[in-house]
Formats: structure tokens, C-alpha cells, sequence
């Protein structure tokens, strides 16, 4: 397995998020959904990526449901709550600020 | 916690197979996709598993953490751990009998004291707002006596004090002898019962017509201690007579149980303050001079403080009004507050007094604690093979941590239990064992066993947990301490003995023994010192016998005189054990406070006091004649020059009338009416030998004597009897009986004398007790710990034998491996127990303790540890001889 830089503390959230933000879907596609759309750059450690799907959960951000999956046998999945959209969005929000500020200050220093 | 949390954790909770049986479903699917991933991109089926399971990392791991999200891990986990820790147990039953028999014996030493320190500071008596009642305490700031409060002063304070609400005057331990058994009378006045605000459970109360001055009613309502110990529990006691000196009184009522009358040991029974002079002969129309308490319930919302400083100027303005004292004595005196909840008065004096004792039962849980760090120290590095298999699988450290936690808890829990039962024990026999060494005549001395309730059950699992933390918590952080993978394939790495942990224990239990061994030794030879002390006075047949009724002192003295049993008798006033009046002694050059007491002719004789020079009284001369006998020491400090005798003597009463002292002050007005009052002149006839006294009960015998006889009033007899002075009592006891079932105490000068070594010997057996204790569990810690050292070290013993050390080399390393920190222990042990008594010596009291124990006794010094380290090297020599017999080539060929 490459080494990945590790991910910023509280954006695993924020991904897993945002990643259900346009479809159902189970633990194993969060994680290939990350790995492609990052271009393999992002790689979520497998281990940790339940904890974060229940920890969600329990927080009300997301909710789980059992169905057949594309491999024919039950599967567990996730969709956003009202609460994980609102949420999102505002952890978007500040993802988005706080990406401008390192923009400028790489830019500018 | 959201509502939505809150669903999820009750499922997980009440449906725990189901959610487990969804978790291990999901993360195999994960696992099960990504194979199929890899199966696709041409990885052969297996290769793909493995790999896949490769990248997800430990399941379980993964698992647990989805556990802790769900917020049921901590209930999960102990459920498991619980069911880990019994496995274990079953698994090493030995081992986790010897924790809890060890952590349970320290535990009961401890709780014993602790139920005793209860009833003493936190068991408040079951009385309505008991935190409202305070007593009037005045005391002075130097050393003259304070003028009693009397009943004028109750009067008074509730005239003229806006202090209390509602107060009562009380006369606590007036005791009764009855057939020769002690009962404890309370006299209250008629509003105690109003006051403190309790019914009683059967027939009537006291009230103020039983107490009306000059009259009242001879009434007295039961306790229910007094109840069972006089009555049997009898339904239909009321209306039942106790007699008292010759007053039959009536039973009017009962208090409920549990009621205590405010003190730590509820009296047998209370009866009216009018009727003191039943009680008291002497103080026969003096009821109202008696000094009393006063206690009351403050008026709510006034703060203690300015009670006192309102209670001060109240105090002033009355000795004014009384013109009772000159303003020097008023100066003098302090007004405080003191609460009555039937606690100790003065909690301080309770902890002080408890304190060392604290700390020498606390030692013995102490050494256990260390005892059973070791044993569990010796086997984490036993269960590292374990915990390396449980890290390899994933668990974390702090998981494992807690499962040795839960274990050791769960132990401690066993051990405080055992702590229950064995304090129980402890409490019971050594109350049964006091009560059947303590001399009879003492009175039946009343010792109940105190009562353990929830302060008690809180303290023995707050102990246990405590002692959890320093036994336990050790020994988990070393077994975890290690590297998984290294230690699966057997190689013990990071400190596999704990070598400096287990020999900061050994000089800790080295050191505790030593502290109670050498405190052991001391009181035993203090105690034997004791036994040949010679108090200058005939102890072996004669017994003191206390009159309190007068109308029957004629009758009284000539049984006692005609009595089979007695030899000899002679009078004495005050009796022997009160404390002595003081009057100043001017022989015309010199003058000198002496302490002075009128006694009969014969009482020299029959104490067995010699006269040295001139002679005892003649039976003509009695009362109001005016002779004397002097002490040696008198006539030596008052005629240095002549003999004494024939010398004329003024004696002048006391000016600064000072404080008595004593013990056994069995009735502390009867000196009052023998103080020294007007000049008297008299003429030496007679100097007796010093008589040094009792020294635990500060009895003193005096510097003058003056003349008088049995038929005085207020005068006691010691009798010289025939036979067994035991028997010789009971006999006087019996006879006297007859006459007036009330005598007063009637006790051998034997048990005096017994009193002197009595406490020595509670204080040696105490502490014998746990030194033994100590030592027993200090060599068994040695011994287990050594043993697992050797067989933990055989493969190291077996290369240094190969390489040519010879088996007495490594017998001795491993010796002094173990007695080097057994000698540190002992050293600091010695020096503590040095130290402490050095500073007990530089006290006030140090003076008094040190003629009695001696404290720097460097027999018992030397002994004990000698004891000490005989025991250890016993314990350590097996291991260490069985480490010598090590054979090189069969461990070297091990593994």
C-alpha cells in the first residue's frame, strides 16, 4: 500500500460527506469513490473508515439502510440526513475558507 | 446525546447480537468487495484475499473502535473483561485466593479502627436537629480551676441569654453500683427530654415536676441499653424499683433504641437532678451548687461566634451578680461552644489519638498491597506471552490495561468484603477478649461491640479501590509495557524483571515490619519493666472499699470489720484513688505546697508502709486532733536539719486552688468537702516511708497525713484480706450487698496495680499482633518473589554457571540481590521509630510516657530486627539454594 499524507484531522467527515452527497452508498464504495475521484492521491485507511461511518451515524448526519448490493449479498447503506446536509454545507464553508487562507498565504510569503 | 444517538445505543445495547452480527457482516462484505476488485484486475483468488485483508488492517481492531463509536463499548467491554478476569481465575484459583486473603486481612485491620473512629466522630445520635445542640463550655487559659456552671447558671442563661431556644442541665457519669455491677446514670434537669425533642418508646418522660428543686419525684426512665443490661428487656419493666443507696426508683418510661442521650455511650438510665443526693450522698443538699452542663439548641440563624461572644459577657455579668470570682479569674475564662451530636467533643483529640494508630494498621494493608504488586508484577512478566497475543490481534493497550484493571478490581471488591467479615471478627473477639482480661472489679466495664453501618461499607470499598490503584495499576502498565511480536516468539524484552519496582516493595514491607516489630518490643519490655515497677504500697491482699451511704456506714464498717475474709482494716479520705487536696505545709521557716489525706492509725500497717521514725496514729486519735504524719520527703524538704518528729506544722489552705488530676477520679466532688478550709496547727508524731504511687493512674500517696477513723464520714476502708483478694472481694461484695445493694466500688489493689501493666500489654498484644502480621507477610512476598525470580533467571543462572561461576556465587547474588533492599528498609525502618521517639520525648506528655515506655530500648531495637532479618534470610535462602542447583547444560538446551 502507498504511503498517503495522512489526511487533515476532521476532513475524513467531511469527505464521507460529501461523497454520499449524490447517491446510497456502502462502506467500500466510499472509500473507491474517494481513492478515484483523488486521483489515488487521497487514500482512507480501510480500518478507520467504519468508525467514521458510525460515529455519523450516531451523530445523526447519516443513516444506514440494508440492501442487495452489485455483488448479489446484503450490503449497509449510507445516505445523508437533513442534519449531514446542513452539515456539509457547513463544513464546506469553512473547508472552502480555510482553503483560500493557505491559497494566499503559499501565494504571498 | 441526540435522539437519534440515544435509539441507536438502546438497540445496541438490548439487541447487542443482532448489531454484532450487522458489523461482522459489513466489514466482511468490505473485505469480500475488495477481493472481487482485485480478482478483476487479475490477482489470483488467494493473493487477492490476503491482500485485501492486508489493506483493511486488523478486523477486530477496526470492530472494536465501531464499538466505541456506538457508545455501548465501556458496558460491552466490561461484560467481557468481567467474563476474561473469571476465566483467569479459574484458570489460577491459588493465585487470586492469595490476593484476596491478603488484601482482605489489611483491609479488616483497617476497617476495624475505622468502625471505631465512626462511632467516635460521625455516628450523631438519632435526635431531632441534632446539629442545633451545643454545649456551654468555659475553660480557663491558665492553670486555675474555673468555677462550675450550676443550675442558677441554667436559670440564668435562659433569662438572660438570647443564645438558645431551649436548654437542659445535666450531671453525666454519676455511676451506681449495684450487686457490684456498674450502672451509668445521666441526671438531667426536668427539660431534657423537651429539649432534645425525643418520645420515649414506653410510659412517660421526665419533666419539670420530677425535677423541682427541693422535692421532685424518684423517677427514672430506662435506656434501651440499660433496659437489656438491668431488665432483660422485661415488657412490663415500668413501675419496676432500682434502688438506689437505699432510694427505691421508679421505672416511669423507656427511650427508643438508638437514642443515646447526645453522648458516645448512651447511659443505663437517667433520673432528675433533684435527686442528686440519692446518687451522690455527699452532695445531699448541694443540688444546686453541683456543677453541671448546659446544654441547648441554639437559636437558628445565629452563628456560633457571636453565641460565644453574647455567652462571654452573659458569663461576665453573672460571676458579677454572684460576686463569685475576682476579675483576675474572670479574665481567665474563655466561653466556647462545643457541639453534642453523641460524637467525641473534641474530634481532634480523636484524630490524634487514632492517627499513629492509623498508620500502624495502615501498614499491614500497606504490606499486603506490595506483596500482591509483586506476586501480580512476577506474573505480568508470566502473562506477557499473552498480552503479546492480544496486542498481535489488535487490541489495543489501553484495552488491555483495563482488563487487568477490571481483574484487579474485581479482586479488591472479593478482598473488601473479606475485609467486612474479617473486621467483624477482629472487633467481636477483641471486645470479648478486653471484657475477660479486664479485672472484674473494675465494674462490668461497658464495652459494646461498635456497630458498622454504610460510612463503614463506603470506607472499605473507597480502601479497596484505592488500594486497587497502587497494587493493580503497576503491575497492568509493566505487562503492557512490552513489544508484540518480539515477545510472541519468546524473548522477554524491555525489562522482563522489574527490578527496581520489586525492590522499592521489599524495603517497603522491610520497613513497615521493622516500624511495628521494634514498636512490639518496646512495649513488652516496658510491659515486663512494669510488672516488677514497686509502688511503695501492699498490693497482693488488699482491697479498697468505697461507702457512699452514709445512714448504713455504722452498719457497713462492722461487717467489714467482722468479716471472715478481712485481717485488718483501716480508713482513709479521700479514697485512694481520687485525687489529693493540696494545702501550703509552713513548719515556722519553710513553707511548701504538700498534698495531705486523713487516714487511721493502722493504715500504714495494713498498706504495709513502714514508719521510719516516730509513730502511727493511736485508735484515740481521731478528727480535730492535732497530730500529724509526714513523708520522708516532707520532713526532709520542711526540717532539713532535724528529724521531724515533734516539730509543730501549720497547715494553710491553697490559695490558687489547683486543678486535680487522675484517671480513675471515681467521684470527683468527694474531695471537695476535705479541702483545707482554716489554719490548723499540728505535731509530727510519726514520719513514713515515700511511697512512689501508681503511675498509669497517677495515683500519689500524701505528704502529710492527718488523723481519723472508719466512722468519719466520707472515709473509705482498705482492708488486708486472707486468701485469694479475688474471692475476698466478691465475699465483702456480697455481705455489703446485703445490707445496701449499693456499695460503692469495692476493688483489689491488685487490679490497681494491673491497671499499671494493663495498657502496656493491650499495646504490646496490639502490635505484636501486626508485627507478626507483618513479618509473616513480608517473608511469604520474599519467598514468592524470589521464587519466581530463580525460575524466571534459569537460563541466565545456567550461562554464568557455564561460563564458571560457582554455585555458592550465584546463590549469594541472588541473595543479596533480595537483602540489599531488605536492609535499606530496616535501616530507614530504625531511624523512623528513633526519630519518632525522639519527638515523642521532647513533648509534654514524653515525660509522663517515657518513665513508663521506654522508648529508646536498644534491647528491643537490636531484637527485633534481628528477628527481621533472620526471617528474610530464612525465606530467601530455599530459592537462592535451588538457584545454585541450577544445571547448566539442561537449561542451556532449553528452547
Amino acid at each position: 500500500m502507498a504511503r498517503t499524507p495522512d489526511l487533515l484531522p476532521g476532513t475524513l467527515d467531511l469527505l464521507i460527506l460529501r461523497t454520499l452527497q449524490t447517491e446510497p452508498l456502502h462502506g467500500w464504495a466510499v472509500s473507491e469513490r474517494i481513492q478515484q475521484i483523488s486521483e489515488d492521491v487521497l487514500q482512507i485507511n480501510q480500518g478507520s473508515l467504519y468508525p467514521a461511518l458510525h460515529r455519523l451515524e450516531h451523530q445523526g448526519c447519516i443513516e444506514a439502510e440494508w440492501k442487495v448490493s452489485e455483488l448479489g449479498r446484503r450490503a449497509k447503506y449510507y445516505h445523508l440526513t437533513p442534519a449531514g446536509r446542513r452539515q456539509l454545507a457547513a463544513e464546506t464553508r469553512e473547508w472552502e475558507r480555510m482553503a483560500h487562507a493557505i491559497g494566499r498565504v503559499m501565494k504571498f510569503v | 446525546m441526540s435522539l437519534n444517538d440515544l435509539k441507536l445505543r438502546i438497540r445496541a445495547l438490548f439487541r447487542r447480537k443482532r448489531v454484532e452480527e450487522e458489523l461482522d457482516d459489513e466489514l466482511a462484505f468490505h473485505i469480500e468487495r475488495e477481493t472481487r476488485k482485485l480478482v478483476d484486475q487479475g490477482v489470483a483468488p488467494d493473493e487477492a484475499r490476503r491482500l485485501a485483508q492486508a489493506r483493511f488492517g486488523p478486523t477486530a481492531l477496526a470492530a472494536d473502535e465501531c464499538r466505541d463509536a456506538r457508545g455501548t463499548a465501556l458496558v460491552d467491554n466490561t461484560v467481557r473483561d468481567i467474563q476474561y478476569a473469571w476465566r483467569t481465575f479459574r484458570k489460577a484459583p491459588l493465585a487470586a485466593i492469595t490476593i484476596v486473603a491478603t488484601v482482605a486481612i489489611g483491609l479488616g485491620v483497617v476497617a476495624v479502627l475505622f468502625t471505631v473512629l465512626n462511632t467516635l466522630l460521625f455516628r450523631k445520635d438519632q435526635v431531632p436537629a441534632v446539629d442545633e445542640l451545643y454545649a456551654i463550655q468555659r475553660t480557663a487559659t491558665d492553670d486555675r480551676e474555673v468555677a462550675p456552671l450550676t443550675r442558677a447558671a441554667l436559670e440564668s442563661v435562659r433569662a438572660d441569654a438570647q443564645v438558645f431556644t431551649r436548654a437542659y442541665a445535666a450531671i453525666p457519669n454519676v455511676d451506681l453500683h449495684v450487686d457490684g455491677r456498674t450502672v451509668a446514670v445521666t441526671l438531667v434537669s426536668g427539660s431534657f427530654f423537651d429539649v432534645v425533642g425525643v418520645r420515649p418508646a414506653m410510659g412517660r418522660a421526665l419533666d419539670a415536676t420530677d425535677d423541682a428543686p427541693g422535692g421532685g419525684h424518684a423517677a427514672a426512665v430506662l435506656s434501651d441499653k440499660g433496659w437489656t443490661r438491668r431488665f432483660d428487656r422485661d415488657p412490663n419493666v415500668l413501675g419496676r424499683t432500682i434502688m438506689v443507696n437505699g432510694t427505691p426508683f421508679e421505672i416511669v418510661g423507656l427511650t427508643p433504641a438508638g437514642f443515646r442521650g447526645l453522648e458516645v455511650t448512651a447511659p443505663d438510665l437517667w433520673a432528675p437532678i433533684s435527686q442528686l443526693g440519692a446518687f451522690r450522698p455527699i452532695d445531699r443538699g448541694h443540688e444546686d451548687t453541683a456543677a453541671v452542663e448546659i446544654i441547648g439548641r441554639l437559636r437558628p440563624g445565629l452563628a456560633t461566634g457571636s453565641a460565644e461572644a453574647q455567652l462571654s459577657a452573659w458569663d461576665a455579668n453573672r460571676l458579677d451578680a454572684l460576686r463569685a470570682a475576682d476579675a483576675a479569674d474572670r479574665r481567665a475564662t474563655r466561653v466556647e461552644l462545643q457541639p453534642r451530636r453523641g460524637t467525641v467533643p473534641d474530634p481532634w483529640e480523636a484524630i490524634a489519638l487514632f492517627t499513629p494508630l492509623f498508620v500502624a494498621f495502615g501498614l499491614i494493608l500497606l504490606i499486603g498491597c506490595a506483596n500482591v504488586a509483586n506476586l501480580l508484577l512476577a506474573r505480568g512478566v508470566a502473562r506477557q506471552r499473552e498480552v503479546g497475543i492480544r496486542l498481535s490481534l489488535g487490541a489495543s493497550r489501553r484495552r488491555i490495561v483495563r482488563q487487568l484493571l477490571t481483574e484487579s478490581v474485581l479482586l479488591a471488591l472479593a478482598a473488601a468484603a473479606g475485609g467486612y467479615v474479617i473486621s467483624r471478627a477482629a472487633l467481636e473477639g477483641a471486645v470479648s477478649w478486653m471484657l475477660s482480661t479486664m479485672p472484674l472489679d473494675l465494674g462490668d466495664v461497658n464495652l459494646g461491640v461498635p456497630a458498622a453501618d454504610w460510612r463503614v461499607a463506603l470506607f472499605l470499598v473507597l480502601a479497596a479501590i484505592a488500594a486497587t490503584a497502587f497494587f493493580a495499576l503497576l503491575p497492568a502498565l509493566r505487562a503492557t509495557a512490552i513489544d508484540p511480536v518480539r515477545t510472541l516468539r519468546g524473548e522477554f524484552v524491555r525489562d522482563a524483571r522489574p527490578g527496581r519496582t520489586r525492590n522499592v516493595l521489599i524495603a517497603l514491607q522491610a520497613f513497615a515490619s521493622a516500624l511495628l516489630l521494634i514498636s512490639a518490643a518496646i512495649f513488652l519490655r516496658s510491659a515486663l519493666a512494669s510488672a516488677q515497677y514497686d509502688p511503695g504500697m501492699r498490693t497482693a491482699d488488699t482491697v479498697l472499699i468505697n461507702l457512699n451511704n452514709e445512714s448504713k456506714r455504722a452498719q457497713m464498717v462492722s461487717a467489714v470489720a467482722a468479716d471472715d475474709v478481712v485481717a485488718w482494716h483501716a480508713a482513709v479520705r479521700p479514697q485512694l484513688l481520687a485525687p489529693l487536696r493540696v494545702a501550703i505545709a509552713n513548719s515556722g521557716t519553710i513553707t511548701a505546697p504538700v498534698t495531705f489525706k486523713s487516714v487511721s492509725g493502722s493504715y500504714f500497717d495494713v498498706l504495709g508502709i513502714p514508719i521510719v521514725r516516730g509513730r502511727t496514729f493511736t485508735p484515740a486519735e481521731r478528727d480535730e486532733q492535732p497530730v500529724a504524719i509526714v513523708s520522708e520527703t516532707v520532713a526532709r524538704t520542711l526540717w532539713p536539719d532535724g528529724d521531724g518528729v515533734g516539730q509543730t506544722l501549720r497547715l494553710e489552705p491553697d490559695e490558687g486552688l489547683r486543678r486535680p488530676g487522675g484517671l480513675l477520679t471515681v467521684n470527683p466532688s468527694a474531695a471537695a468537702d476535705d479541702a483545707m478550709t482554716r489554719v490548723r496547727a499540728v505535731t509530727v508524731v510519726g514520719v513514713a516511708r515515700d511511697v512512689p504511687g501508681f503511675r498509669v493512674t497517677d495515683v500519689k500517696d500524701a505528704g502529710v497525713f492527718l488523723p481519723t477513723s472508719a466512722d468519719a464520714a466520707h472515709t473509705a476502708i482498705v482492708a488486708r484480706v486472707k486468701g485469694d483478694p479475688t474471692i475476698a472481694r466478691q465475699t465483702l461484695v456480697d455481705h455489703l450487698s446485703r445490707i445496701d445493694p449499693n456499695t460503692g466500688l469495692v476493688i483489689t489493689m491488685r487490679t490497681v496495680a494491673r491497671l499499671e501493666t494493663f495498657f502496656l500489654e493491650i499495646a504490646f498484644s496490639i502490635s505484636v499482633l501486626l508485627g507478626g502480621l507483618a513479618l509473616v507477610l513480608t517473608v511469604s512476598g520474599l519467598f514468592s518473589v524470589l521464587s519466581y525470580l530463580v525460575e524466571q533467571r534459569t537460563r541466565e543462572i545456567g550461562v554464568r554457571m557455564a561460563l564458571g561461576a560457582s554455585a555458592r556465587a550465584v546463590a549469594q547474588a541472588m541473595l543479596g540481590q533480595t537483602l540489599r533492599p531488605v536492609l535499606v528498609g530496616l535501616a530507614a525502618g530504625a531511624l523512623l521509630s528513633a526519630a519518632l521517639a525522639t519527638l515523642v520525648l521532647a513533648t509534654p506528655a514524653g515525660a509522663m510516657i517515657s518513665k513508663i515506655v521506654r522508648v529508646t530500648d536498644p534491647v528491643a531495637y537490636t531484637g527485633s530486627l534481628g528477628l527481621i532479618v533472620a526471617a528474610c534470610l530464612l525465606a530467601t535462602w530455599i530459592p537462592a539454594a535451588r538457584a545454585a542447583k541450577v544445571d547448566p547444560m539442561r537449561t542451556l538446551r532449553q528452547d
